[in-house]
Formats: structure tokens, sequence, C-alpha cells
């Protein structure tokens, strides 16, 4: 049997967005969130950020989830495997 | 009889064979020539960070001793050359644009291009300026000074290979080495207005060459003619095993069918995201596309998710090189770069793997338009050079920062790899270029179209003033 994708399985359209769940509780602000993040990644990674580095790097932090965003609403199949390493 | 007197500032590297293989100029000639230019020049461009003299004059020497002993003229005998300092030269430390690399101990051996192309008669004269560890898309460095636009000394190169723009459009030498990750090579090639080729990925080996993100490093040439390009092209393809993302192809020449011209070419115009409105950017592309009668628009379809994917793989995979030094020796980077470094650091993992099975998808998509055309056409870079120090620039009413966003039309490019020639347009006061994009493996049909641009007189290197 052929394998099918996600999104023949549920015929949502390529880039929709996933349903947010409605329980949850409210969200950090978003530049709050990236703040918390920075600050938790640095230890968590053992990162020595200066605390002057600190916007540059949040700013920075933002720019590349900006990015992200775009990517991620795109709804992909399943079996759509990663390309590390272009090859033609 | 020799001339000795012949100035060639600004001869093409073919120009350079044909006259050191007919006995009018010797390679020892050359090579002096240029070292008094770069001694004399570069301090205004700041475009060598060392200048491998002695061994240049000896191997330059080696040539006309080989010459003179009736032994045929390699292809590019006594072309001096100069290469970004990512590239190992023996002797030297391997910069990569940084500070820190300066402690690392001198390469052992070249790289592998330099091998090449000194296999193929040419000579190494020296290692140029770029953005630290190639992050970057204004040529500007805060260790070693901007590498300064030869059309205007106030303005960016371009970056991050700045000084191997610089260093050719300053007339030092007529051929540089450059990488080319996210748009490094079109980049500086568009606002300094030179040829230059990011060729097919993995067709050009990166054996022993400082790394930036493995999946989109590309090596290649830059220079004044398209015919420069592929005479060095050609001097530099071929498997190599040394680097694990070189592609095991025979050599496929392109000198030989470079005046097939590009007639019968089915060539596009990129819509949608490429549709840059600034007047240059406009002037250059429709001035291409006319001469090429390219009178159709193409869809190059998620262009932007592309590009948005291509800075994601960039930040992660860069962070993830660099992550010992960012953890030992922070202080040391240039800040800019350090703190795109250490946010690419904090990017989830799942969203770099994302990125990746998006390249999967786009690259499938992608490359079915090449079932109904040959090339596409693109704009190189949005606007011409900004001035130097300048942080951000204006694209439809949006601040962009230049750093990050002077790449935007050339990283959906290389995110898939495919070869690209930026053929510059001449236009007053600086230059713009114009992408050629081909199919993979098919370097050929972009160096075939800008020959064809460049022998009607649409695109040209011009000479700055001096």
């Amino acid at each position: 049997m052929t394998r099918k994708s996600r999104k023949a399985m549920t015929g949502k359209p390529k880039t929709a967005r996933r349903a947010r769940t409605p329980a949850r509780p409210a969200p950090a602000k978003k530049h709050d969130a990236i703040d918390m993040l920075v600050a938790a990644s640095a230890q968590a990674l053992a990162l020595p950020i200066d605390p002057a580095w600190h916007t540059g790097v949040k700013l920075n932090l933002q720019l590349i989830l900006t990015h992200a965003t775009l990517v991620d609403e795109f709804s992909l199949p399943d079996e759509t495997e990663p390309a590390p390493v272009f090859r033609a | 009889m020799l001339e000795t007197a012949i100035d060639f500032t600004w001869s093409t590297a073919a120009n350079i064979v044909t006259a050191i293989s007919a006995g009018r100029t010797s390679a020892l000639s050359v090579v002096e020539a240029t070292i008094a230019r770069i001694r004399a020049r570069d301090p205004l461009l700041n475009s060598f960070t060392a200048v491998t003299e002695q061994r240049a004059l000896l191997r330059a020497q080696a040539l006309d001793d080989a010459r003179a002993r009736g032994e045929r003229s390699p292809p590019l005998a006594g072309v001096p050359f100069a290469v970004k300092n990512l590239f190992d030269v023996a002797g030297l430390p391997t910069l990569a644009g940084a500070k820190i690399n300066r402690d690392a101990p001198a390469a052992s051996r070249d790289a592998a291009l330099i091998e090449r192309l000194e296999a193929a008669g040419a000579v190494l004269v020296g290692a140029l300026n770029m953005g630290e560890y190639a992050y970057d898309f204004t040529g500007e460095n805060v260790h070693d000074g901007p590498a300064r636009n030869p059309h205007d000394l106030s303005r960016m190169t371009g970056g991050s290979s700045g000084g191997s723009a610089a260093a050719v459009a300053g007339g030092l030498v007529p051929l540089a080495l450059g990488s080319d990750t996210n748009g490094s090579i079109r980049v500086p090639c568009s606002l300094c207005g030179l040829f230059g080729l990011k060729p097919t990925y993995g067709r050009l080996s990166r054996a022993r060459s400082f790394p930036f993100v493995a999946s989109l490093d590309h090596v290649g040439p830059l220079a004044r003619t398209a015919r420069d390009l592929a005479l060095a092209y050609d001097a530099m393809q071929g498997y190599d095993p040394d680097d694990p993302a070189c592609a095991d192809r025979m050599a496929e020449p392109v000198v030989p069918l470079l005046d097939r011209g590009a007639e019968g070419l089915r060539i596009a115009v990129a819509g949608g995201y490429f549709k840059c409105r600034t007047a240059e950017a406009v002037y250059a592309i429709d001035r291409v596309a006319a001469a090429l009668g390219a009178n159709r628009d193409i869809e190059i379809p998620q262009a932007e998710r592309a590009r948005s994917a291509a800075f994601i793989i960039t930040a992660s995979e860069a962070a993830s090189l660099h992550l010992d030094r960012l953890r030992t020796r922070a202080q040391e980077f240039d800040p800019a770069v350090r703190d795109r470094l250490f946010a690419g650091a904090m990017v989830p993992a799942s969203l770099a793997v994302k990125a990746q099975k998006f390249r999967r998808w786009y690259r499938g998509e992608v490359l079915k338009l090449f079932a109904e055309i040959d090339a596409i056409l693109a704009p190189a870079t949005p606007c011409t050079a900004p001035l130097i120090g300048q942080r951000t620039f204006m694209l439809d009413d949006v601040e962009l920062p230049v750093r990050a966003d002077l790449g935007l039309f050339t990283q959906p490019i290389s995110f898939i790899g495919l070869p690209v020639v930026a053929v510059p347009v001449p236009i007053a006061p600086l230059p713009i270029a114009v992408q050629i994009i081909a199919a993979p493996w098919r370097d050929d049909v972009a160096l075939r179209i800008a020959h064809a641009l460049e022998a009607k007189g649409i695109v040209a290197a011009q000479r700055p003033p001096t």
C-alpha cells in the first residue's frame, strides 16, 4: 500500500497554520519570550553572553525566528526527507 | 623581443596568457608589475591581507625557465591571482577574516583550487580581505578594516568576498577566488561591477578552505570577463576526495563552448519575489532580458520561504561550527558576527530540520522549471553599493539591514546549489549585476549567456576612475 502524506489524508491547504489549543494559558509576549529564551539558552548551553550583548543577540534571534515562522507554517508531507546537503 | 612596459592593469587573464605565449612579455615581468601595483594601490583599496611576493616571483621565474626550455605554455601561464583569506596558503595562517585565527598554525599545504590554478600556470600573489568567518554581505571587517569599492572608495565592496572583488575591480589582479554560501561572490560582483561564478554545489573542491555552512558553501572565481571565468573554471574542475561534497564527475570544459552564444536557449525572467522595484535593478534586468529576447516571466515557487530556510540553516550550521570559540573567545569576534552566531546557537533543531525538509520540496519544484527553460534571470542585489558603515537600506519603503539582507536575491538560488554567473551592467555612477541561473551542472549555459551578453556590449566590467 502506498503511504499517504498527511496533507493527502487531511486535505489541508499547503500553507495552513495549525489550529491553536484554546485551553492553554496565554503565552508570554513574544519579545519577553525571546528575552527568556536568550537568557535560558545562554545558561543551558554555557554561552558566555555579556549583558551588554543581550540586545544584539535577541534582535538576531528575533530575525531568525521570523524567518523560521515562514518556513514552519508551510505544511509538508510527513514523508518529506530532509535534504541536509544539496544533490542534483 | 620582450616588451616590459606593457600595462597589464586592466588586461584580462586571456590577454596575459596570449602575450606570454607569444613571447611579448614574461611571466616574471607580469608578476613584478602586479606586485608593484598592489604595493602602490592597495593602501587605498585595502583588499590584500598578505602578499606572497617571494613565492610569486619564484613561480614566475620557473614558468619562464620552462618556456625557455621549449615546454608548452599551460593555459593560465603567468596569470596572477589572489584568494580570499579563507583558502589555505602554505606558510600562512588561514585567517577567514578572524582575529582568532591569527593564532592558528600556518597551513602546511595550499588549498586544492590554488594547486589546480598553479598547475595550470597561474601565479598566486596573495591573500585577500573578507568579512569575518564569511558571515557578511558588506565587505567590512573590524580587524583588517573594510575593503573599499574601486568605483567609489567611500562605498562597500559587498561581501563576504570583499577583498576579492576590490582586487579585481581595482585592476590589481585579473582573477581572484572567493566563496559563496548565500551570495558572497555574487553580491560583491554586483557592487563592484564584475563577473562572478558560483558553480553548481559540489563542482569545485573546497578542500583546505575554512568552512562556514558546509551544506551551502561553494567556491568560485571573480574576473573581469566571462572568458576569464571559464578559463579558471576549466582549470579547477575535477573530482577531489578531500572535499566530501565534491561530486565524482568528469570535468566538462566550457571554454570550447563559449562561442556558441545564447541562440536557441530558452531564457525567462524571475517574477514574483524577484521583481525588484529599485530603478537600477529594474534597468539592469530589463537591459539584459531585452538583449536576450527573454520576454517571459517565470515564478520560482516559494522563493521567499527558500530564502528564510537558507537563513535558518546558515544560522544553525554556522553556530555549530563556532560553538567552542564562542564559549572560549567570544570577546575576540567581530561583535556583529558574534551576536548572529550566539543567536544561531539558540535555534531549535526542529526548525533547522524543517528548513532542510523544505529544501527537499523546493529543490524538486525548482528543478521542474528547467524542463521548459534553460536559464533564469534575476537581480543579484536590490541596490548599488551602500556607503561603508551604512547599516540599513530601503527596499519598497521597508528599511532592511544591509548585513543580513543585501543577499536576499542570491540566497534562494544557492540554497539548492544551482550554478549562477553574475554579470555586471555598467550604469552610472555605480554598477549592479544580474544573476544568470542555470540547471545543475549546466554552468556552461550560464557562462555562454554571460559571454554572449558581453560580446553584445550589454554587460561589462568597467574600469573605475583612478
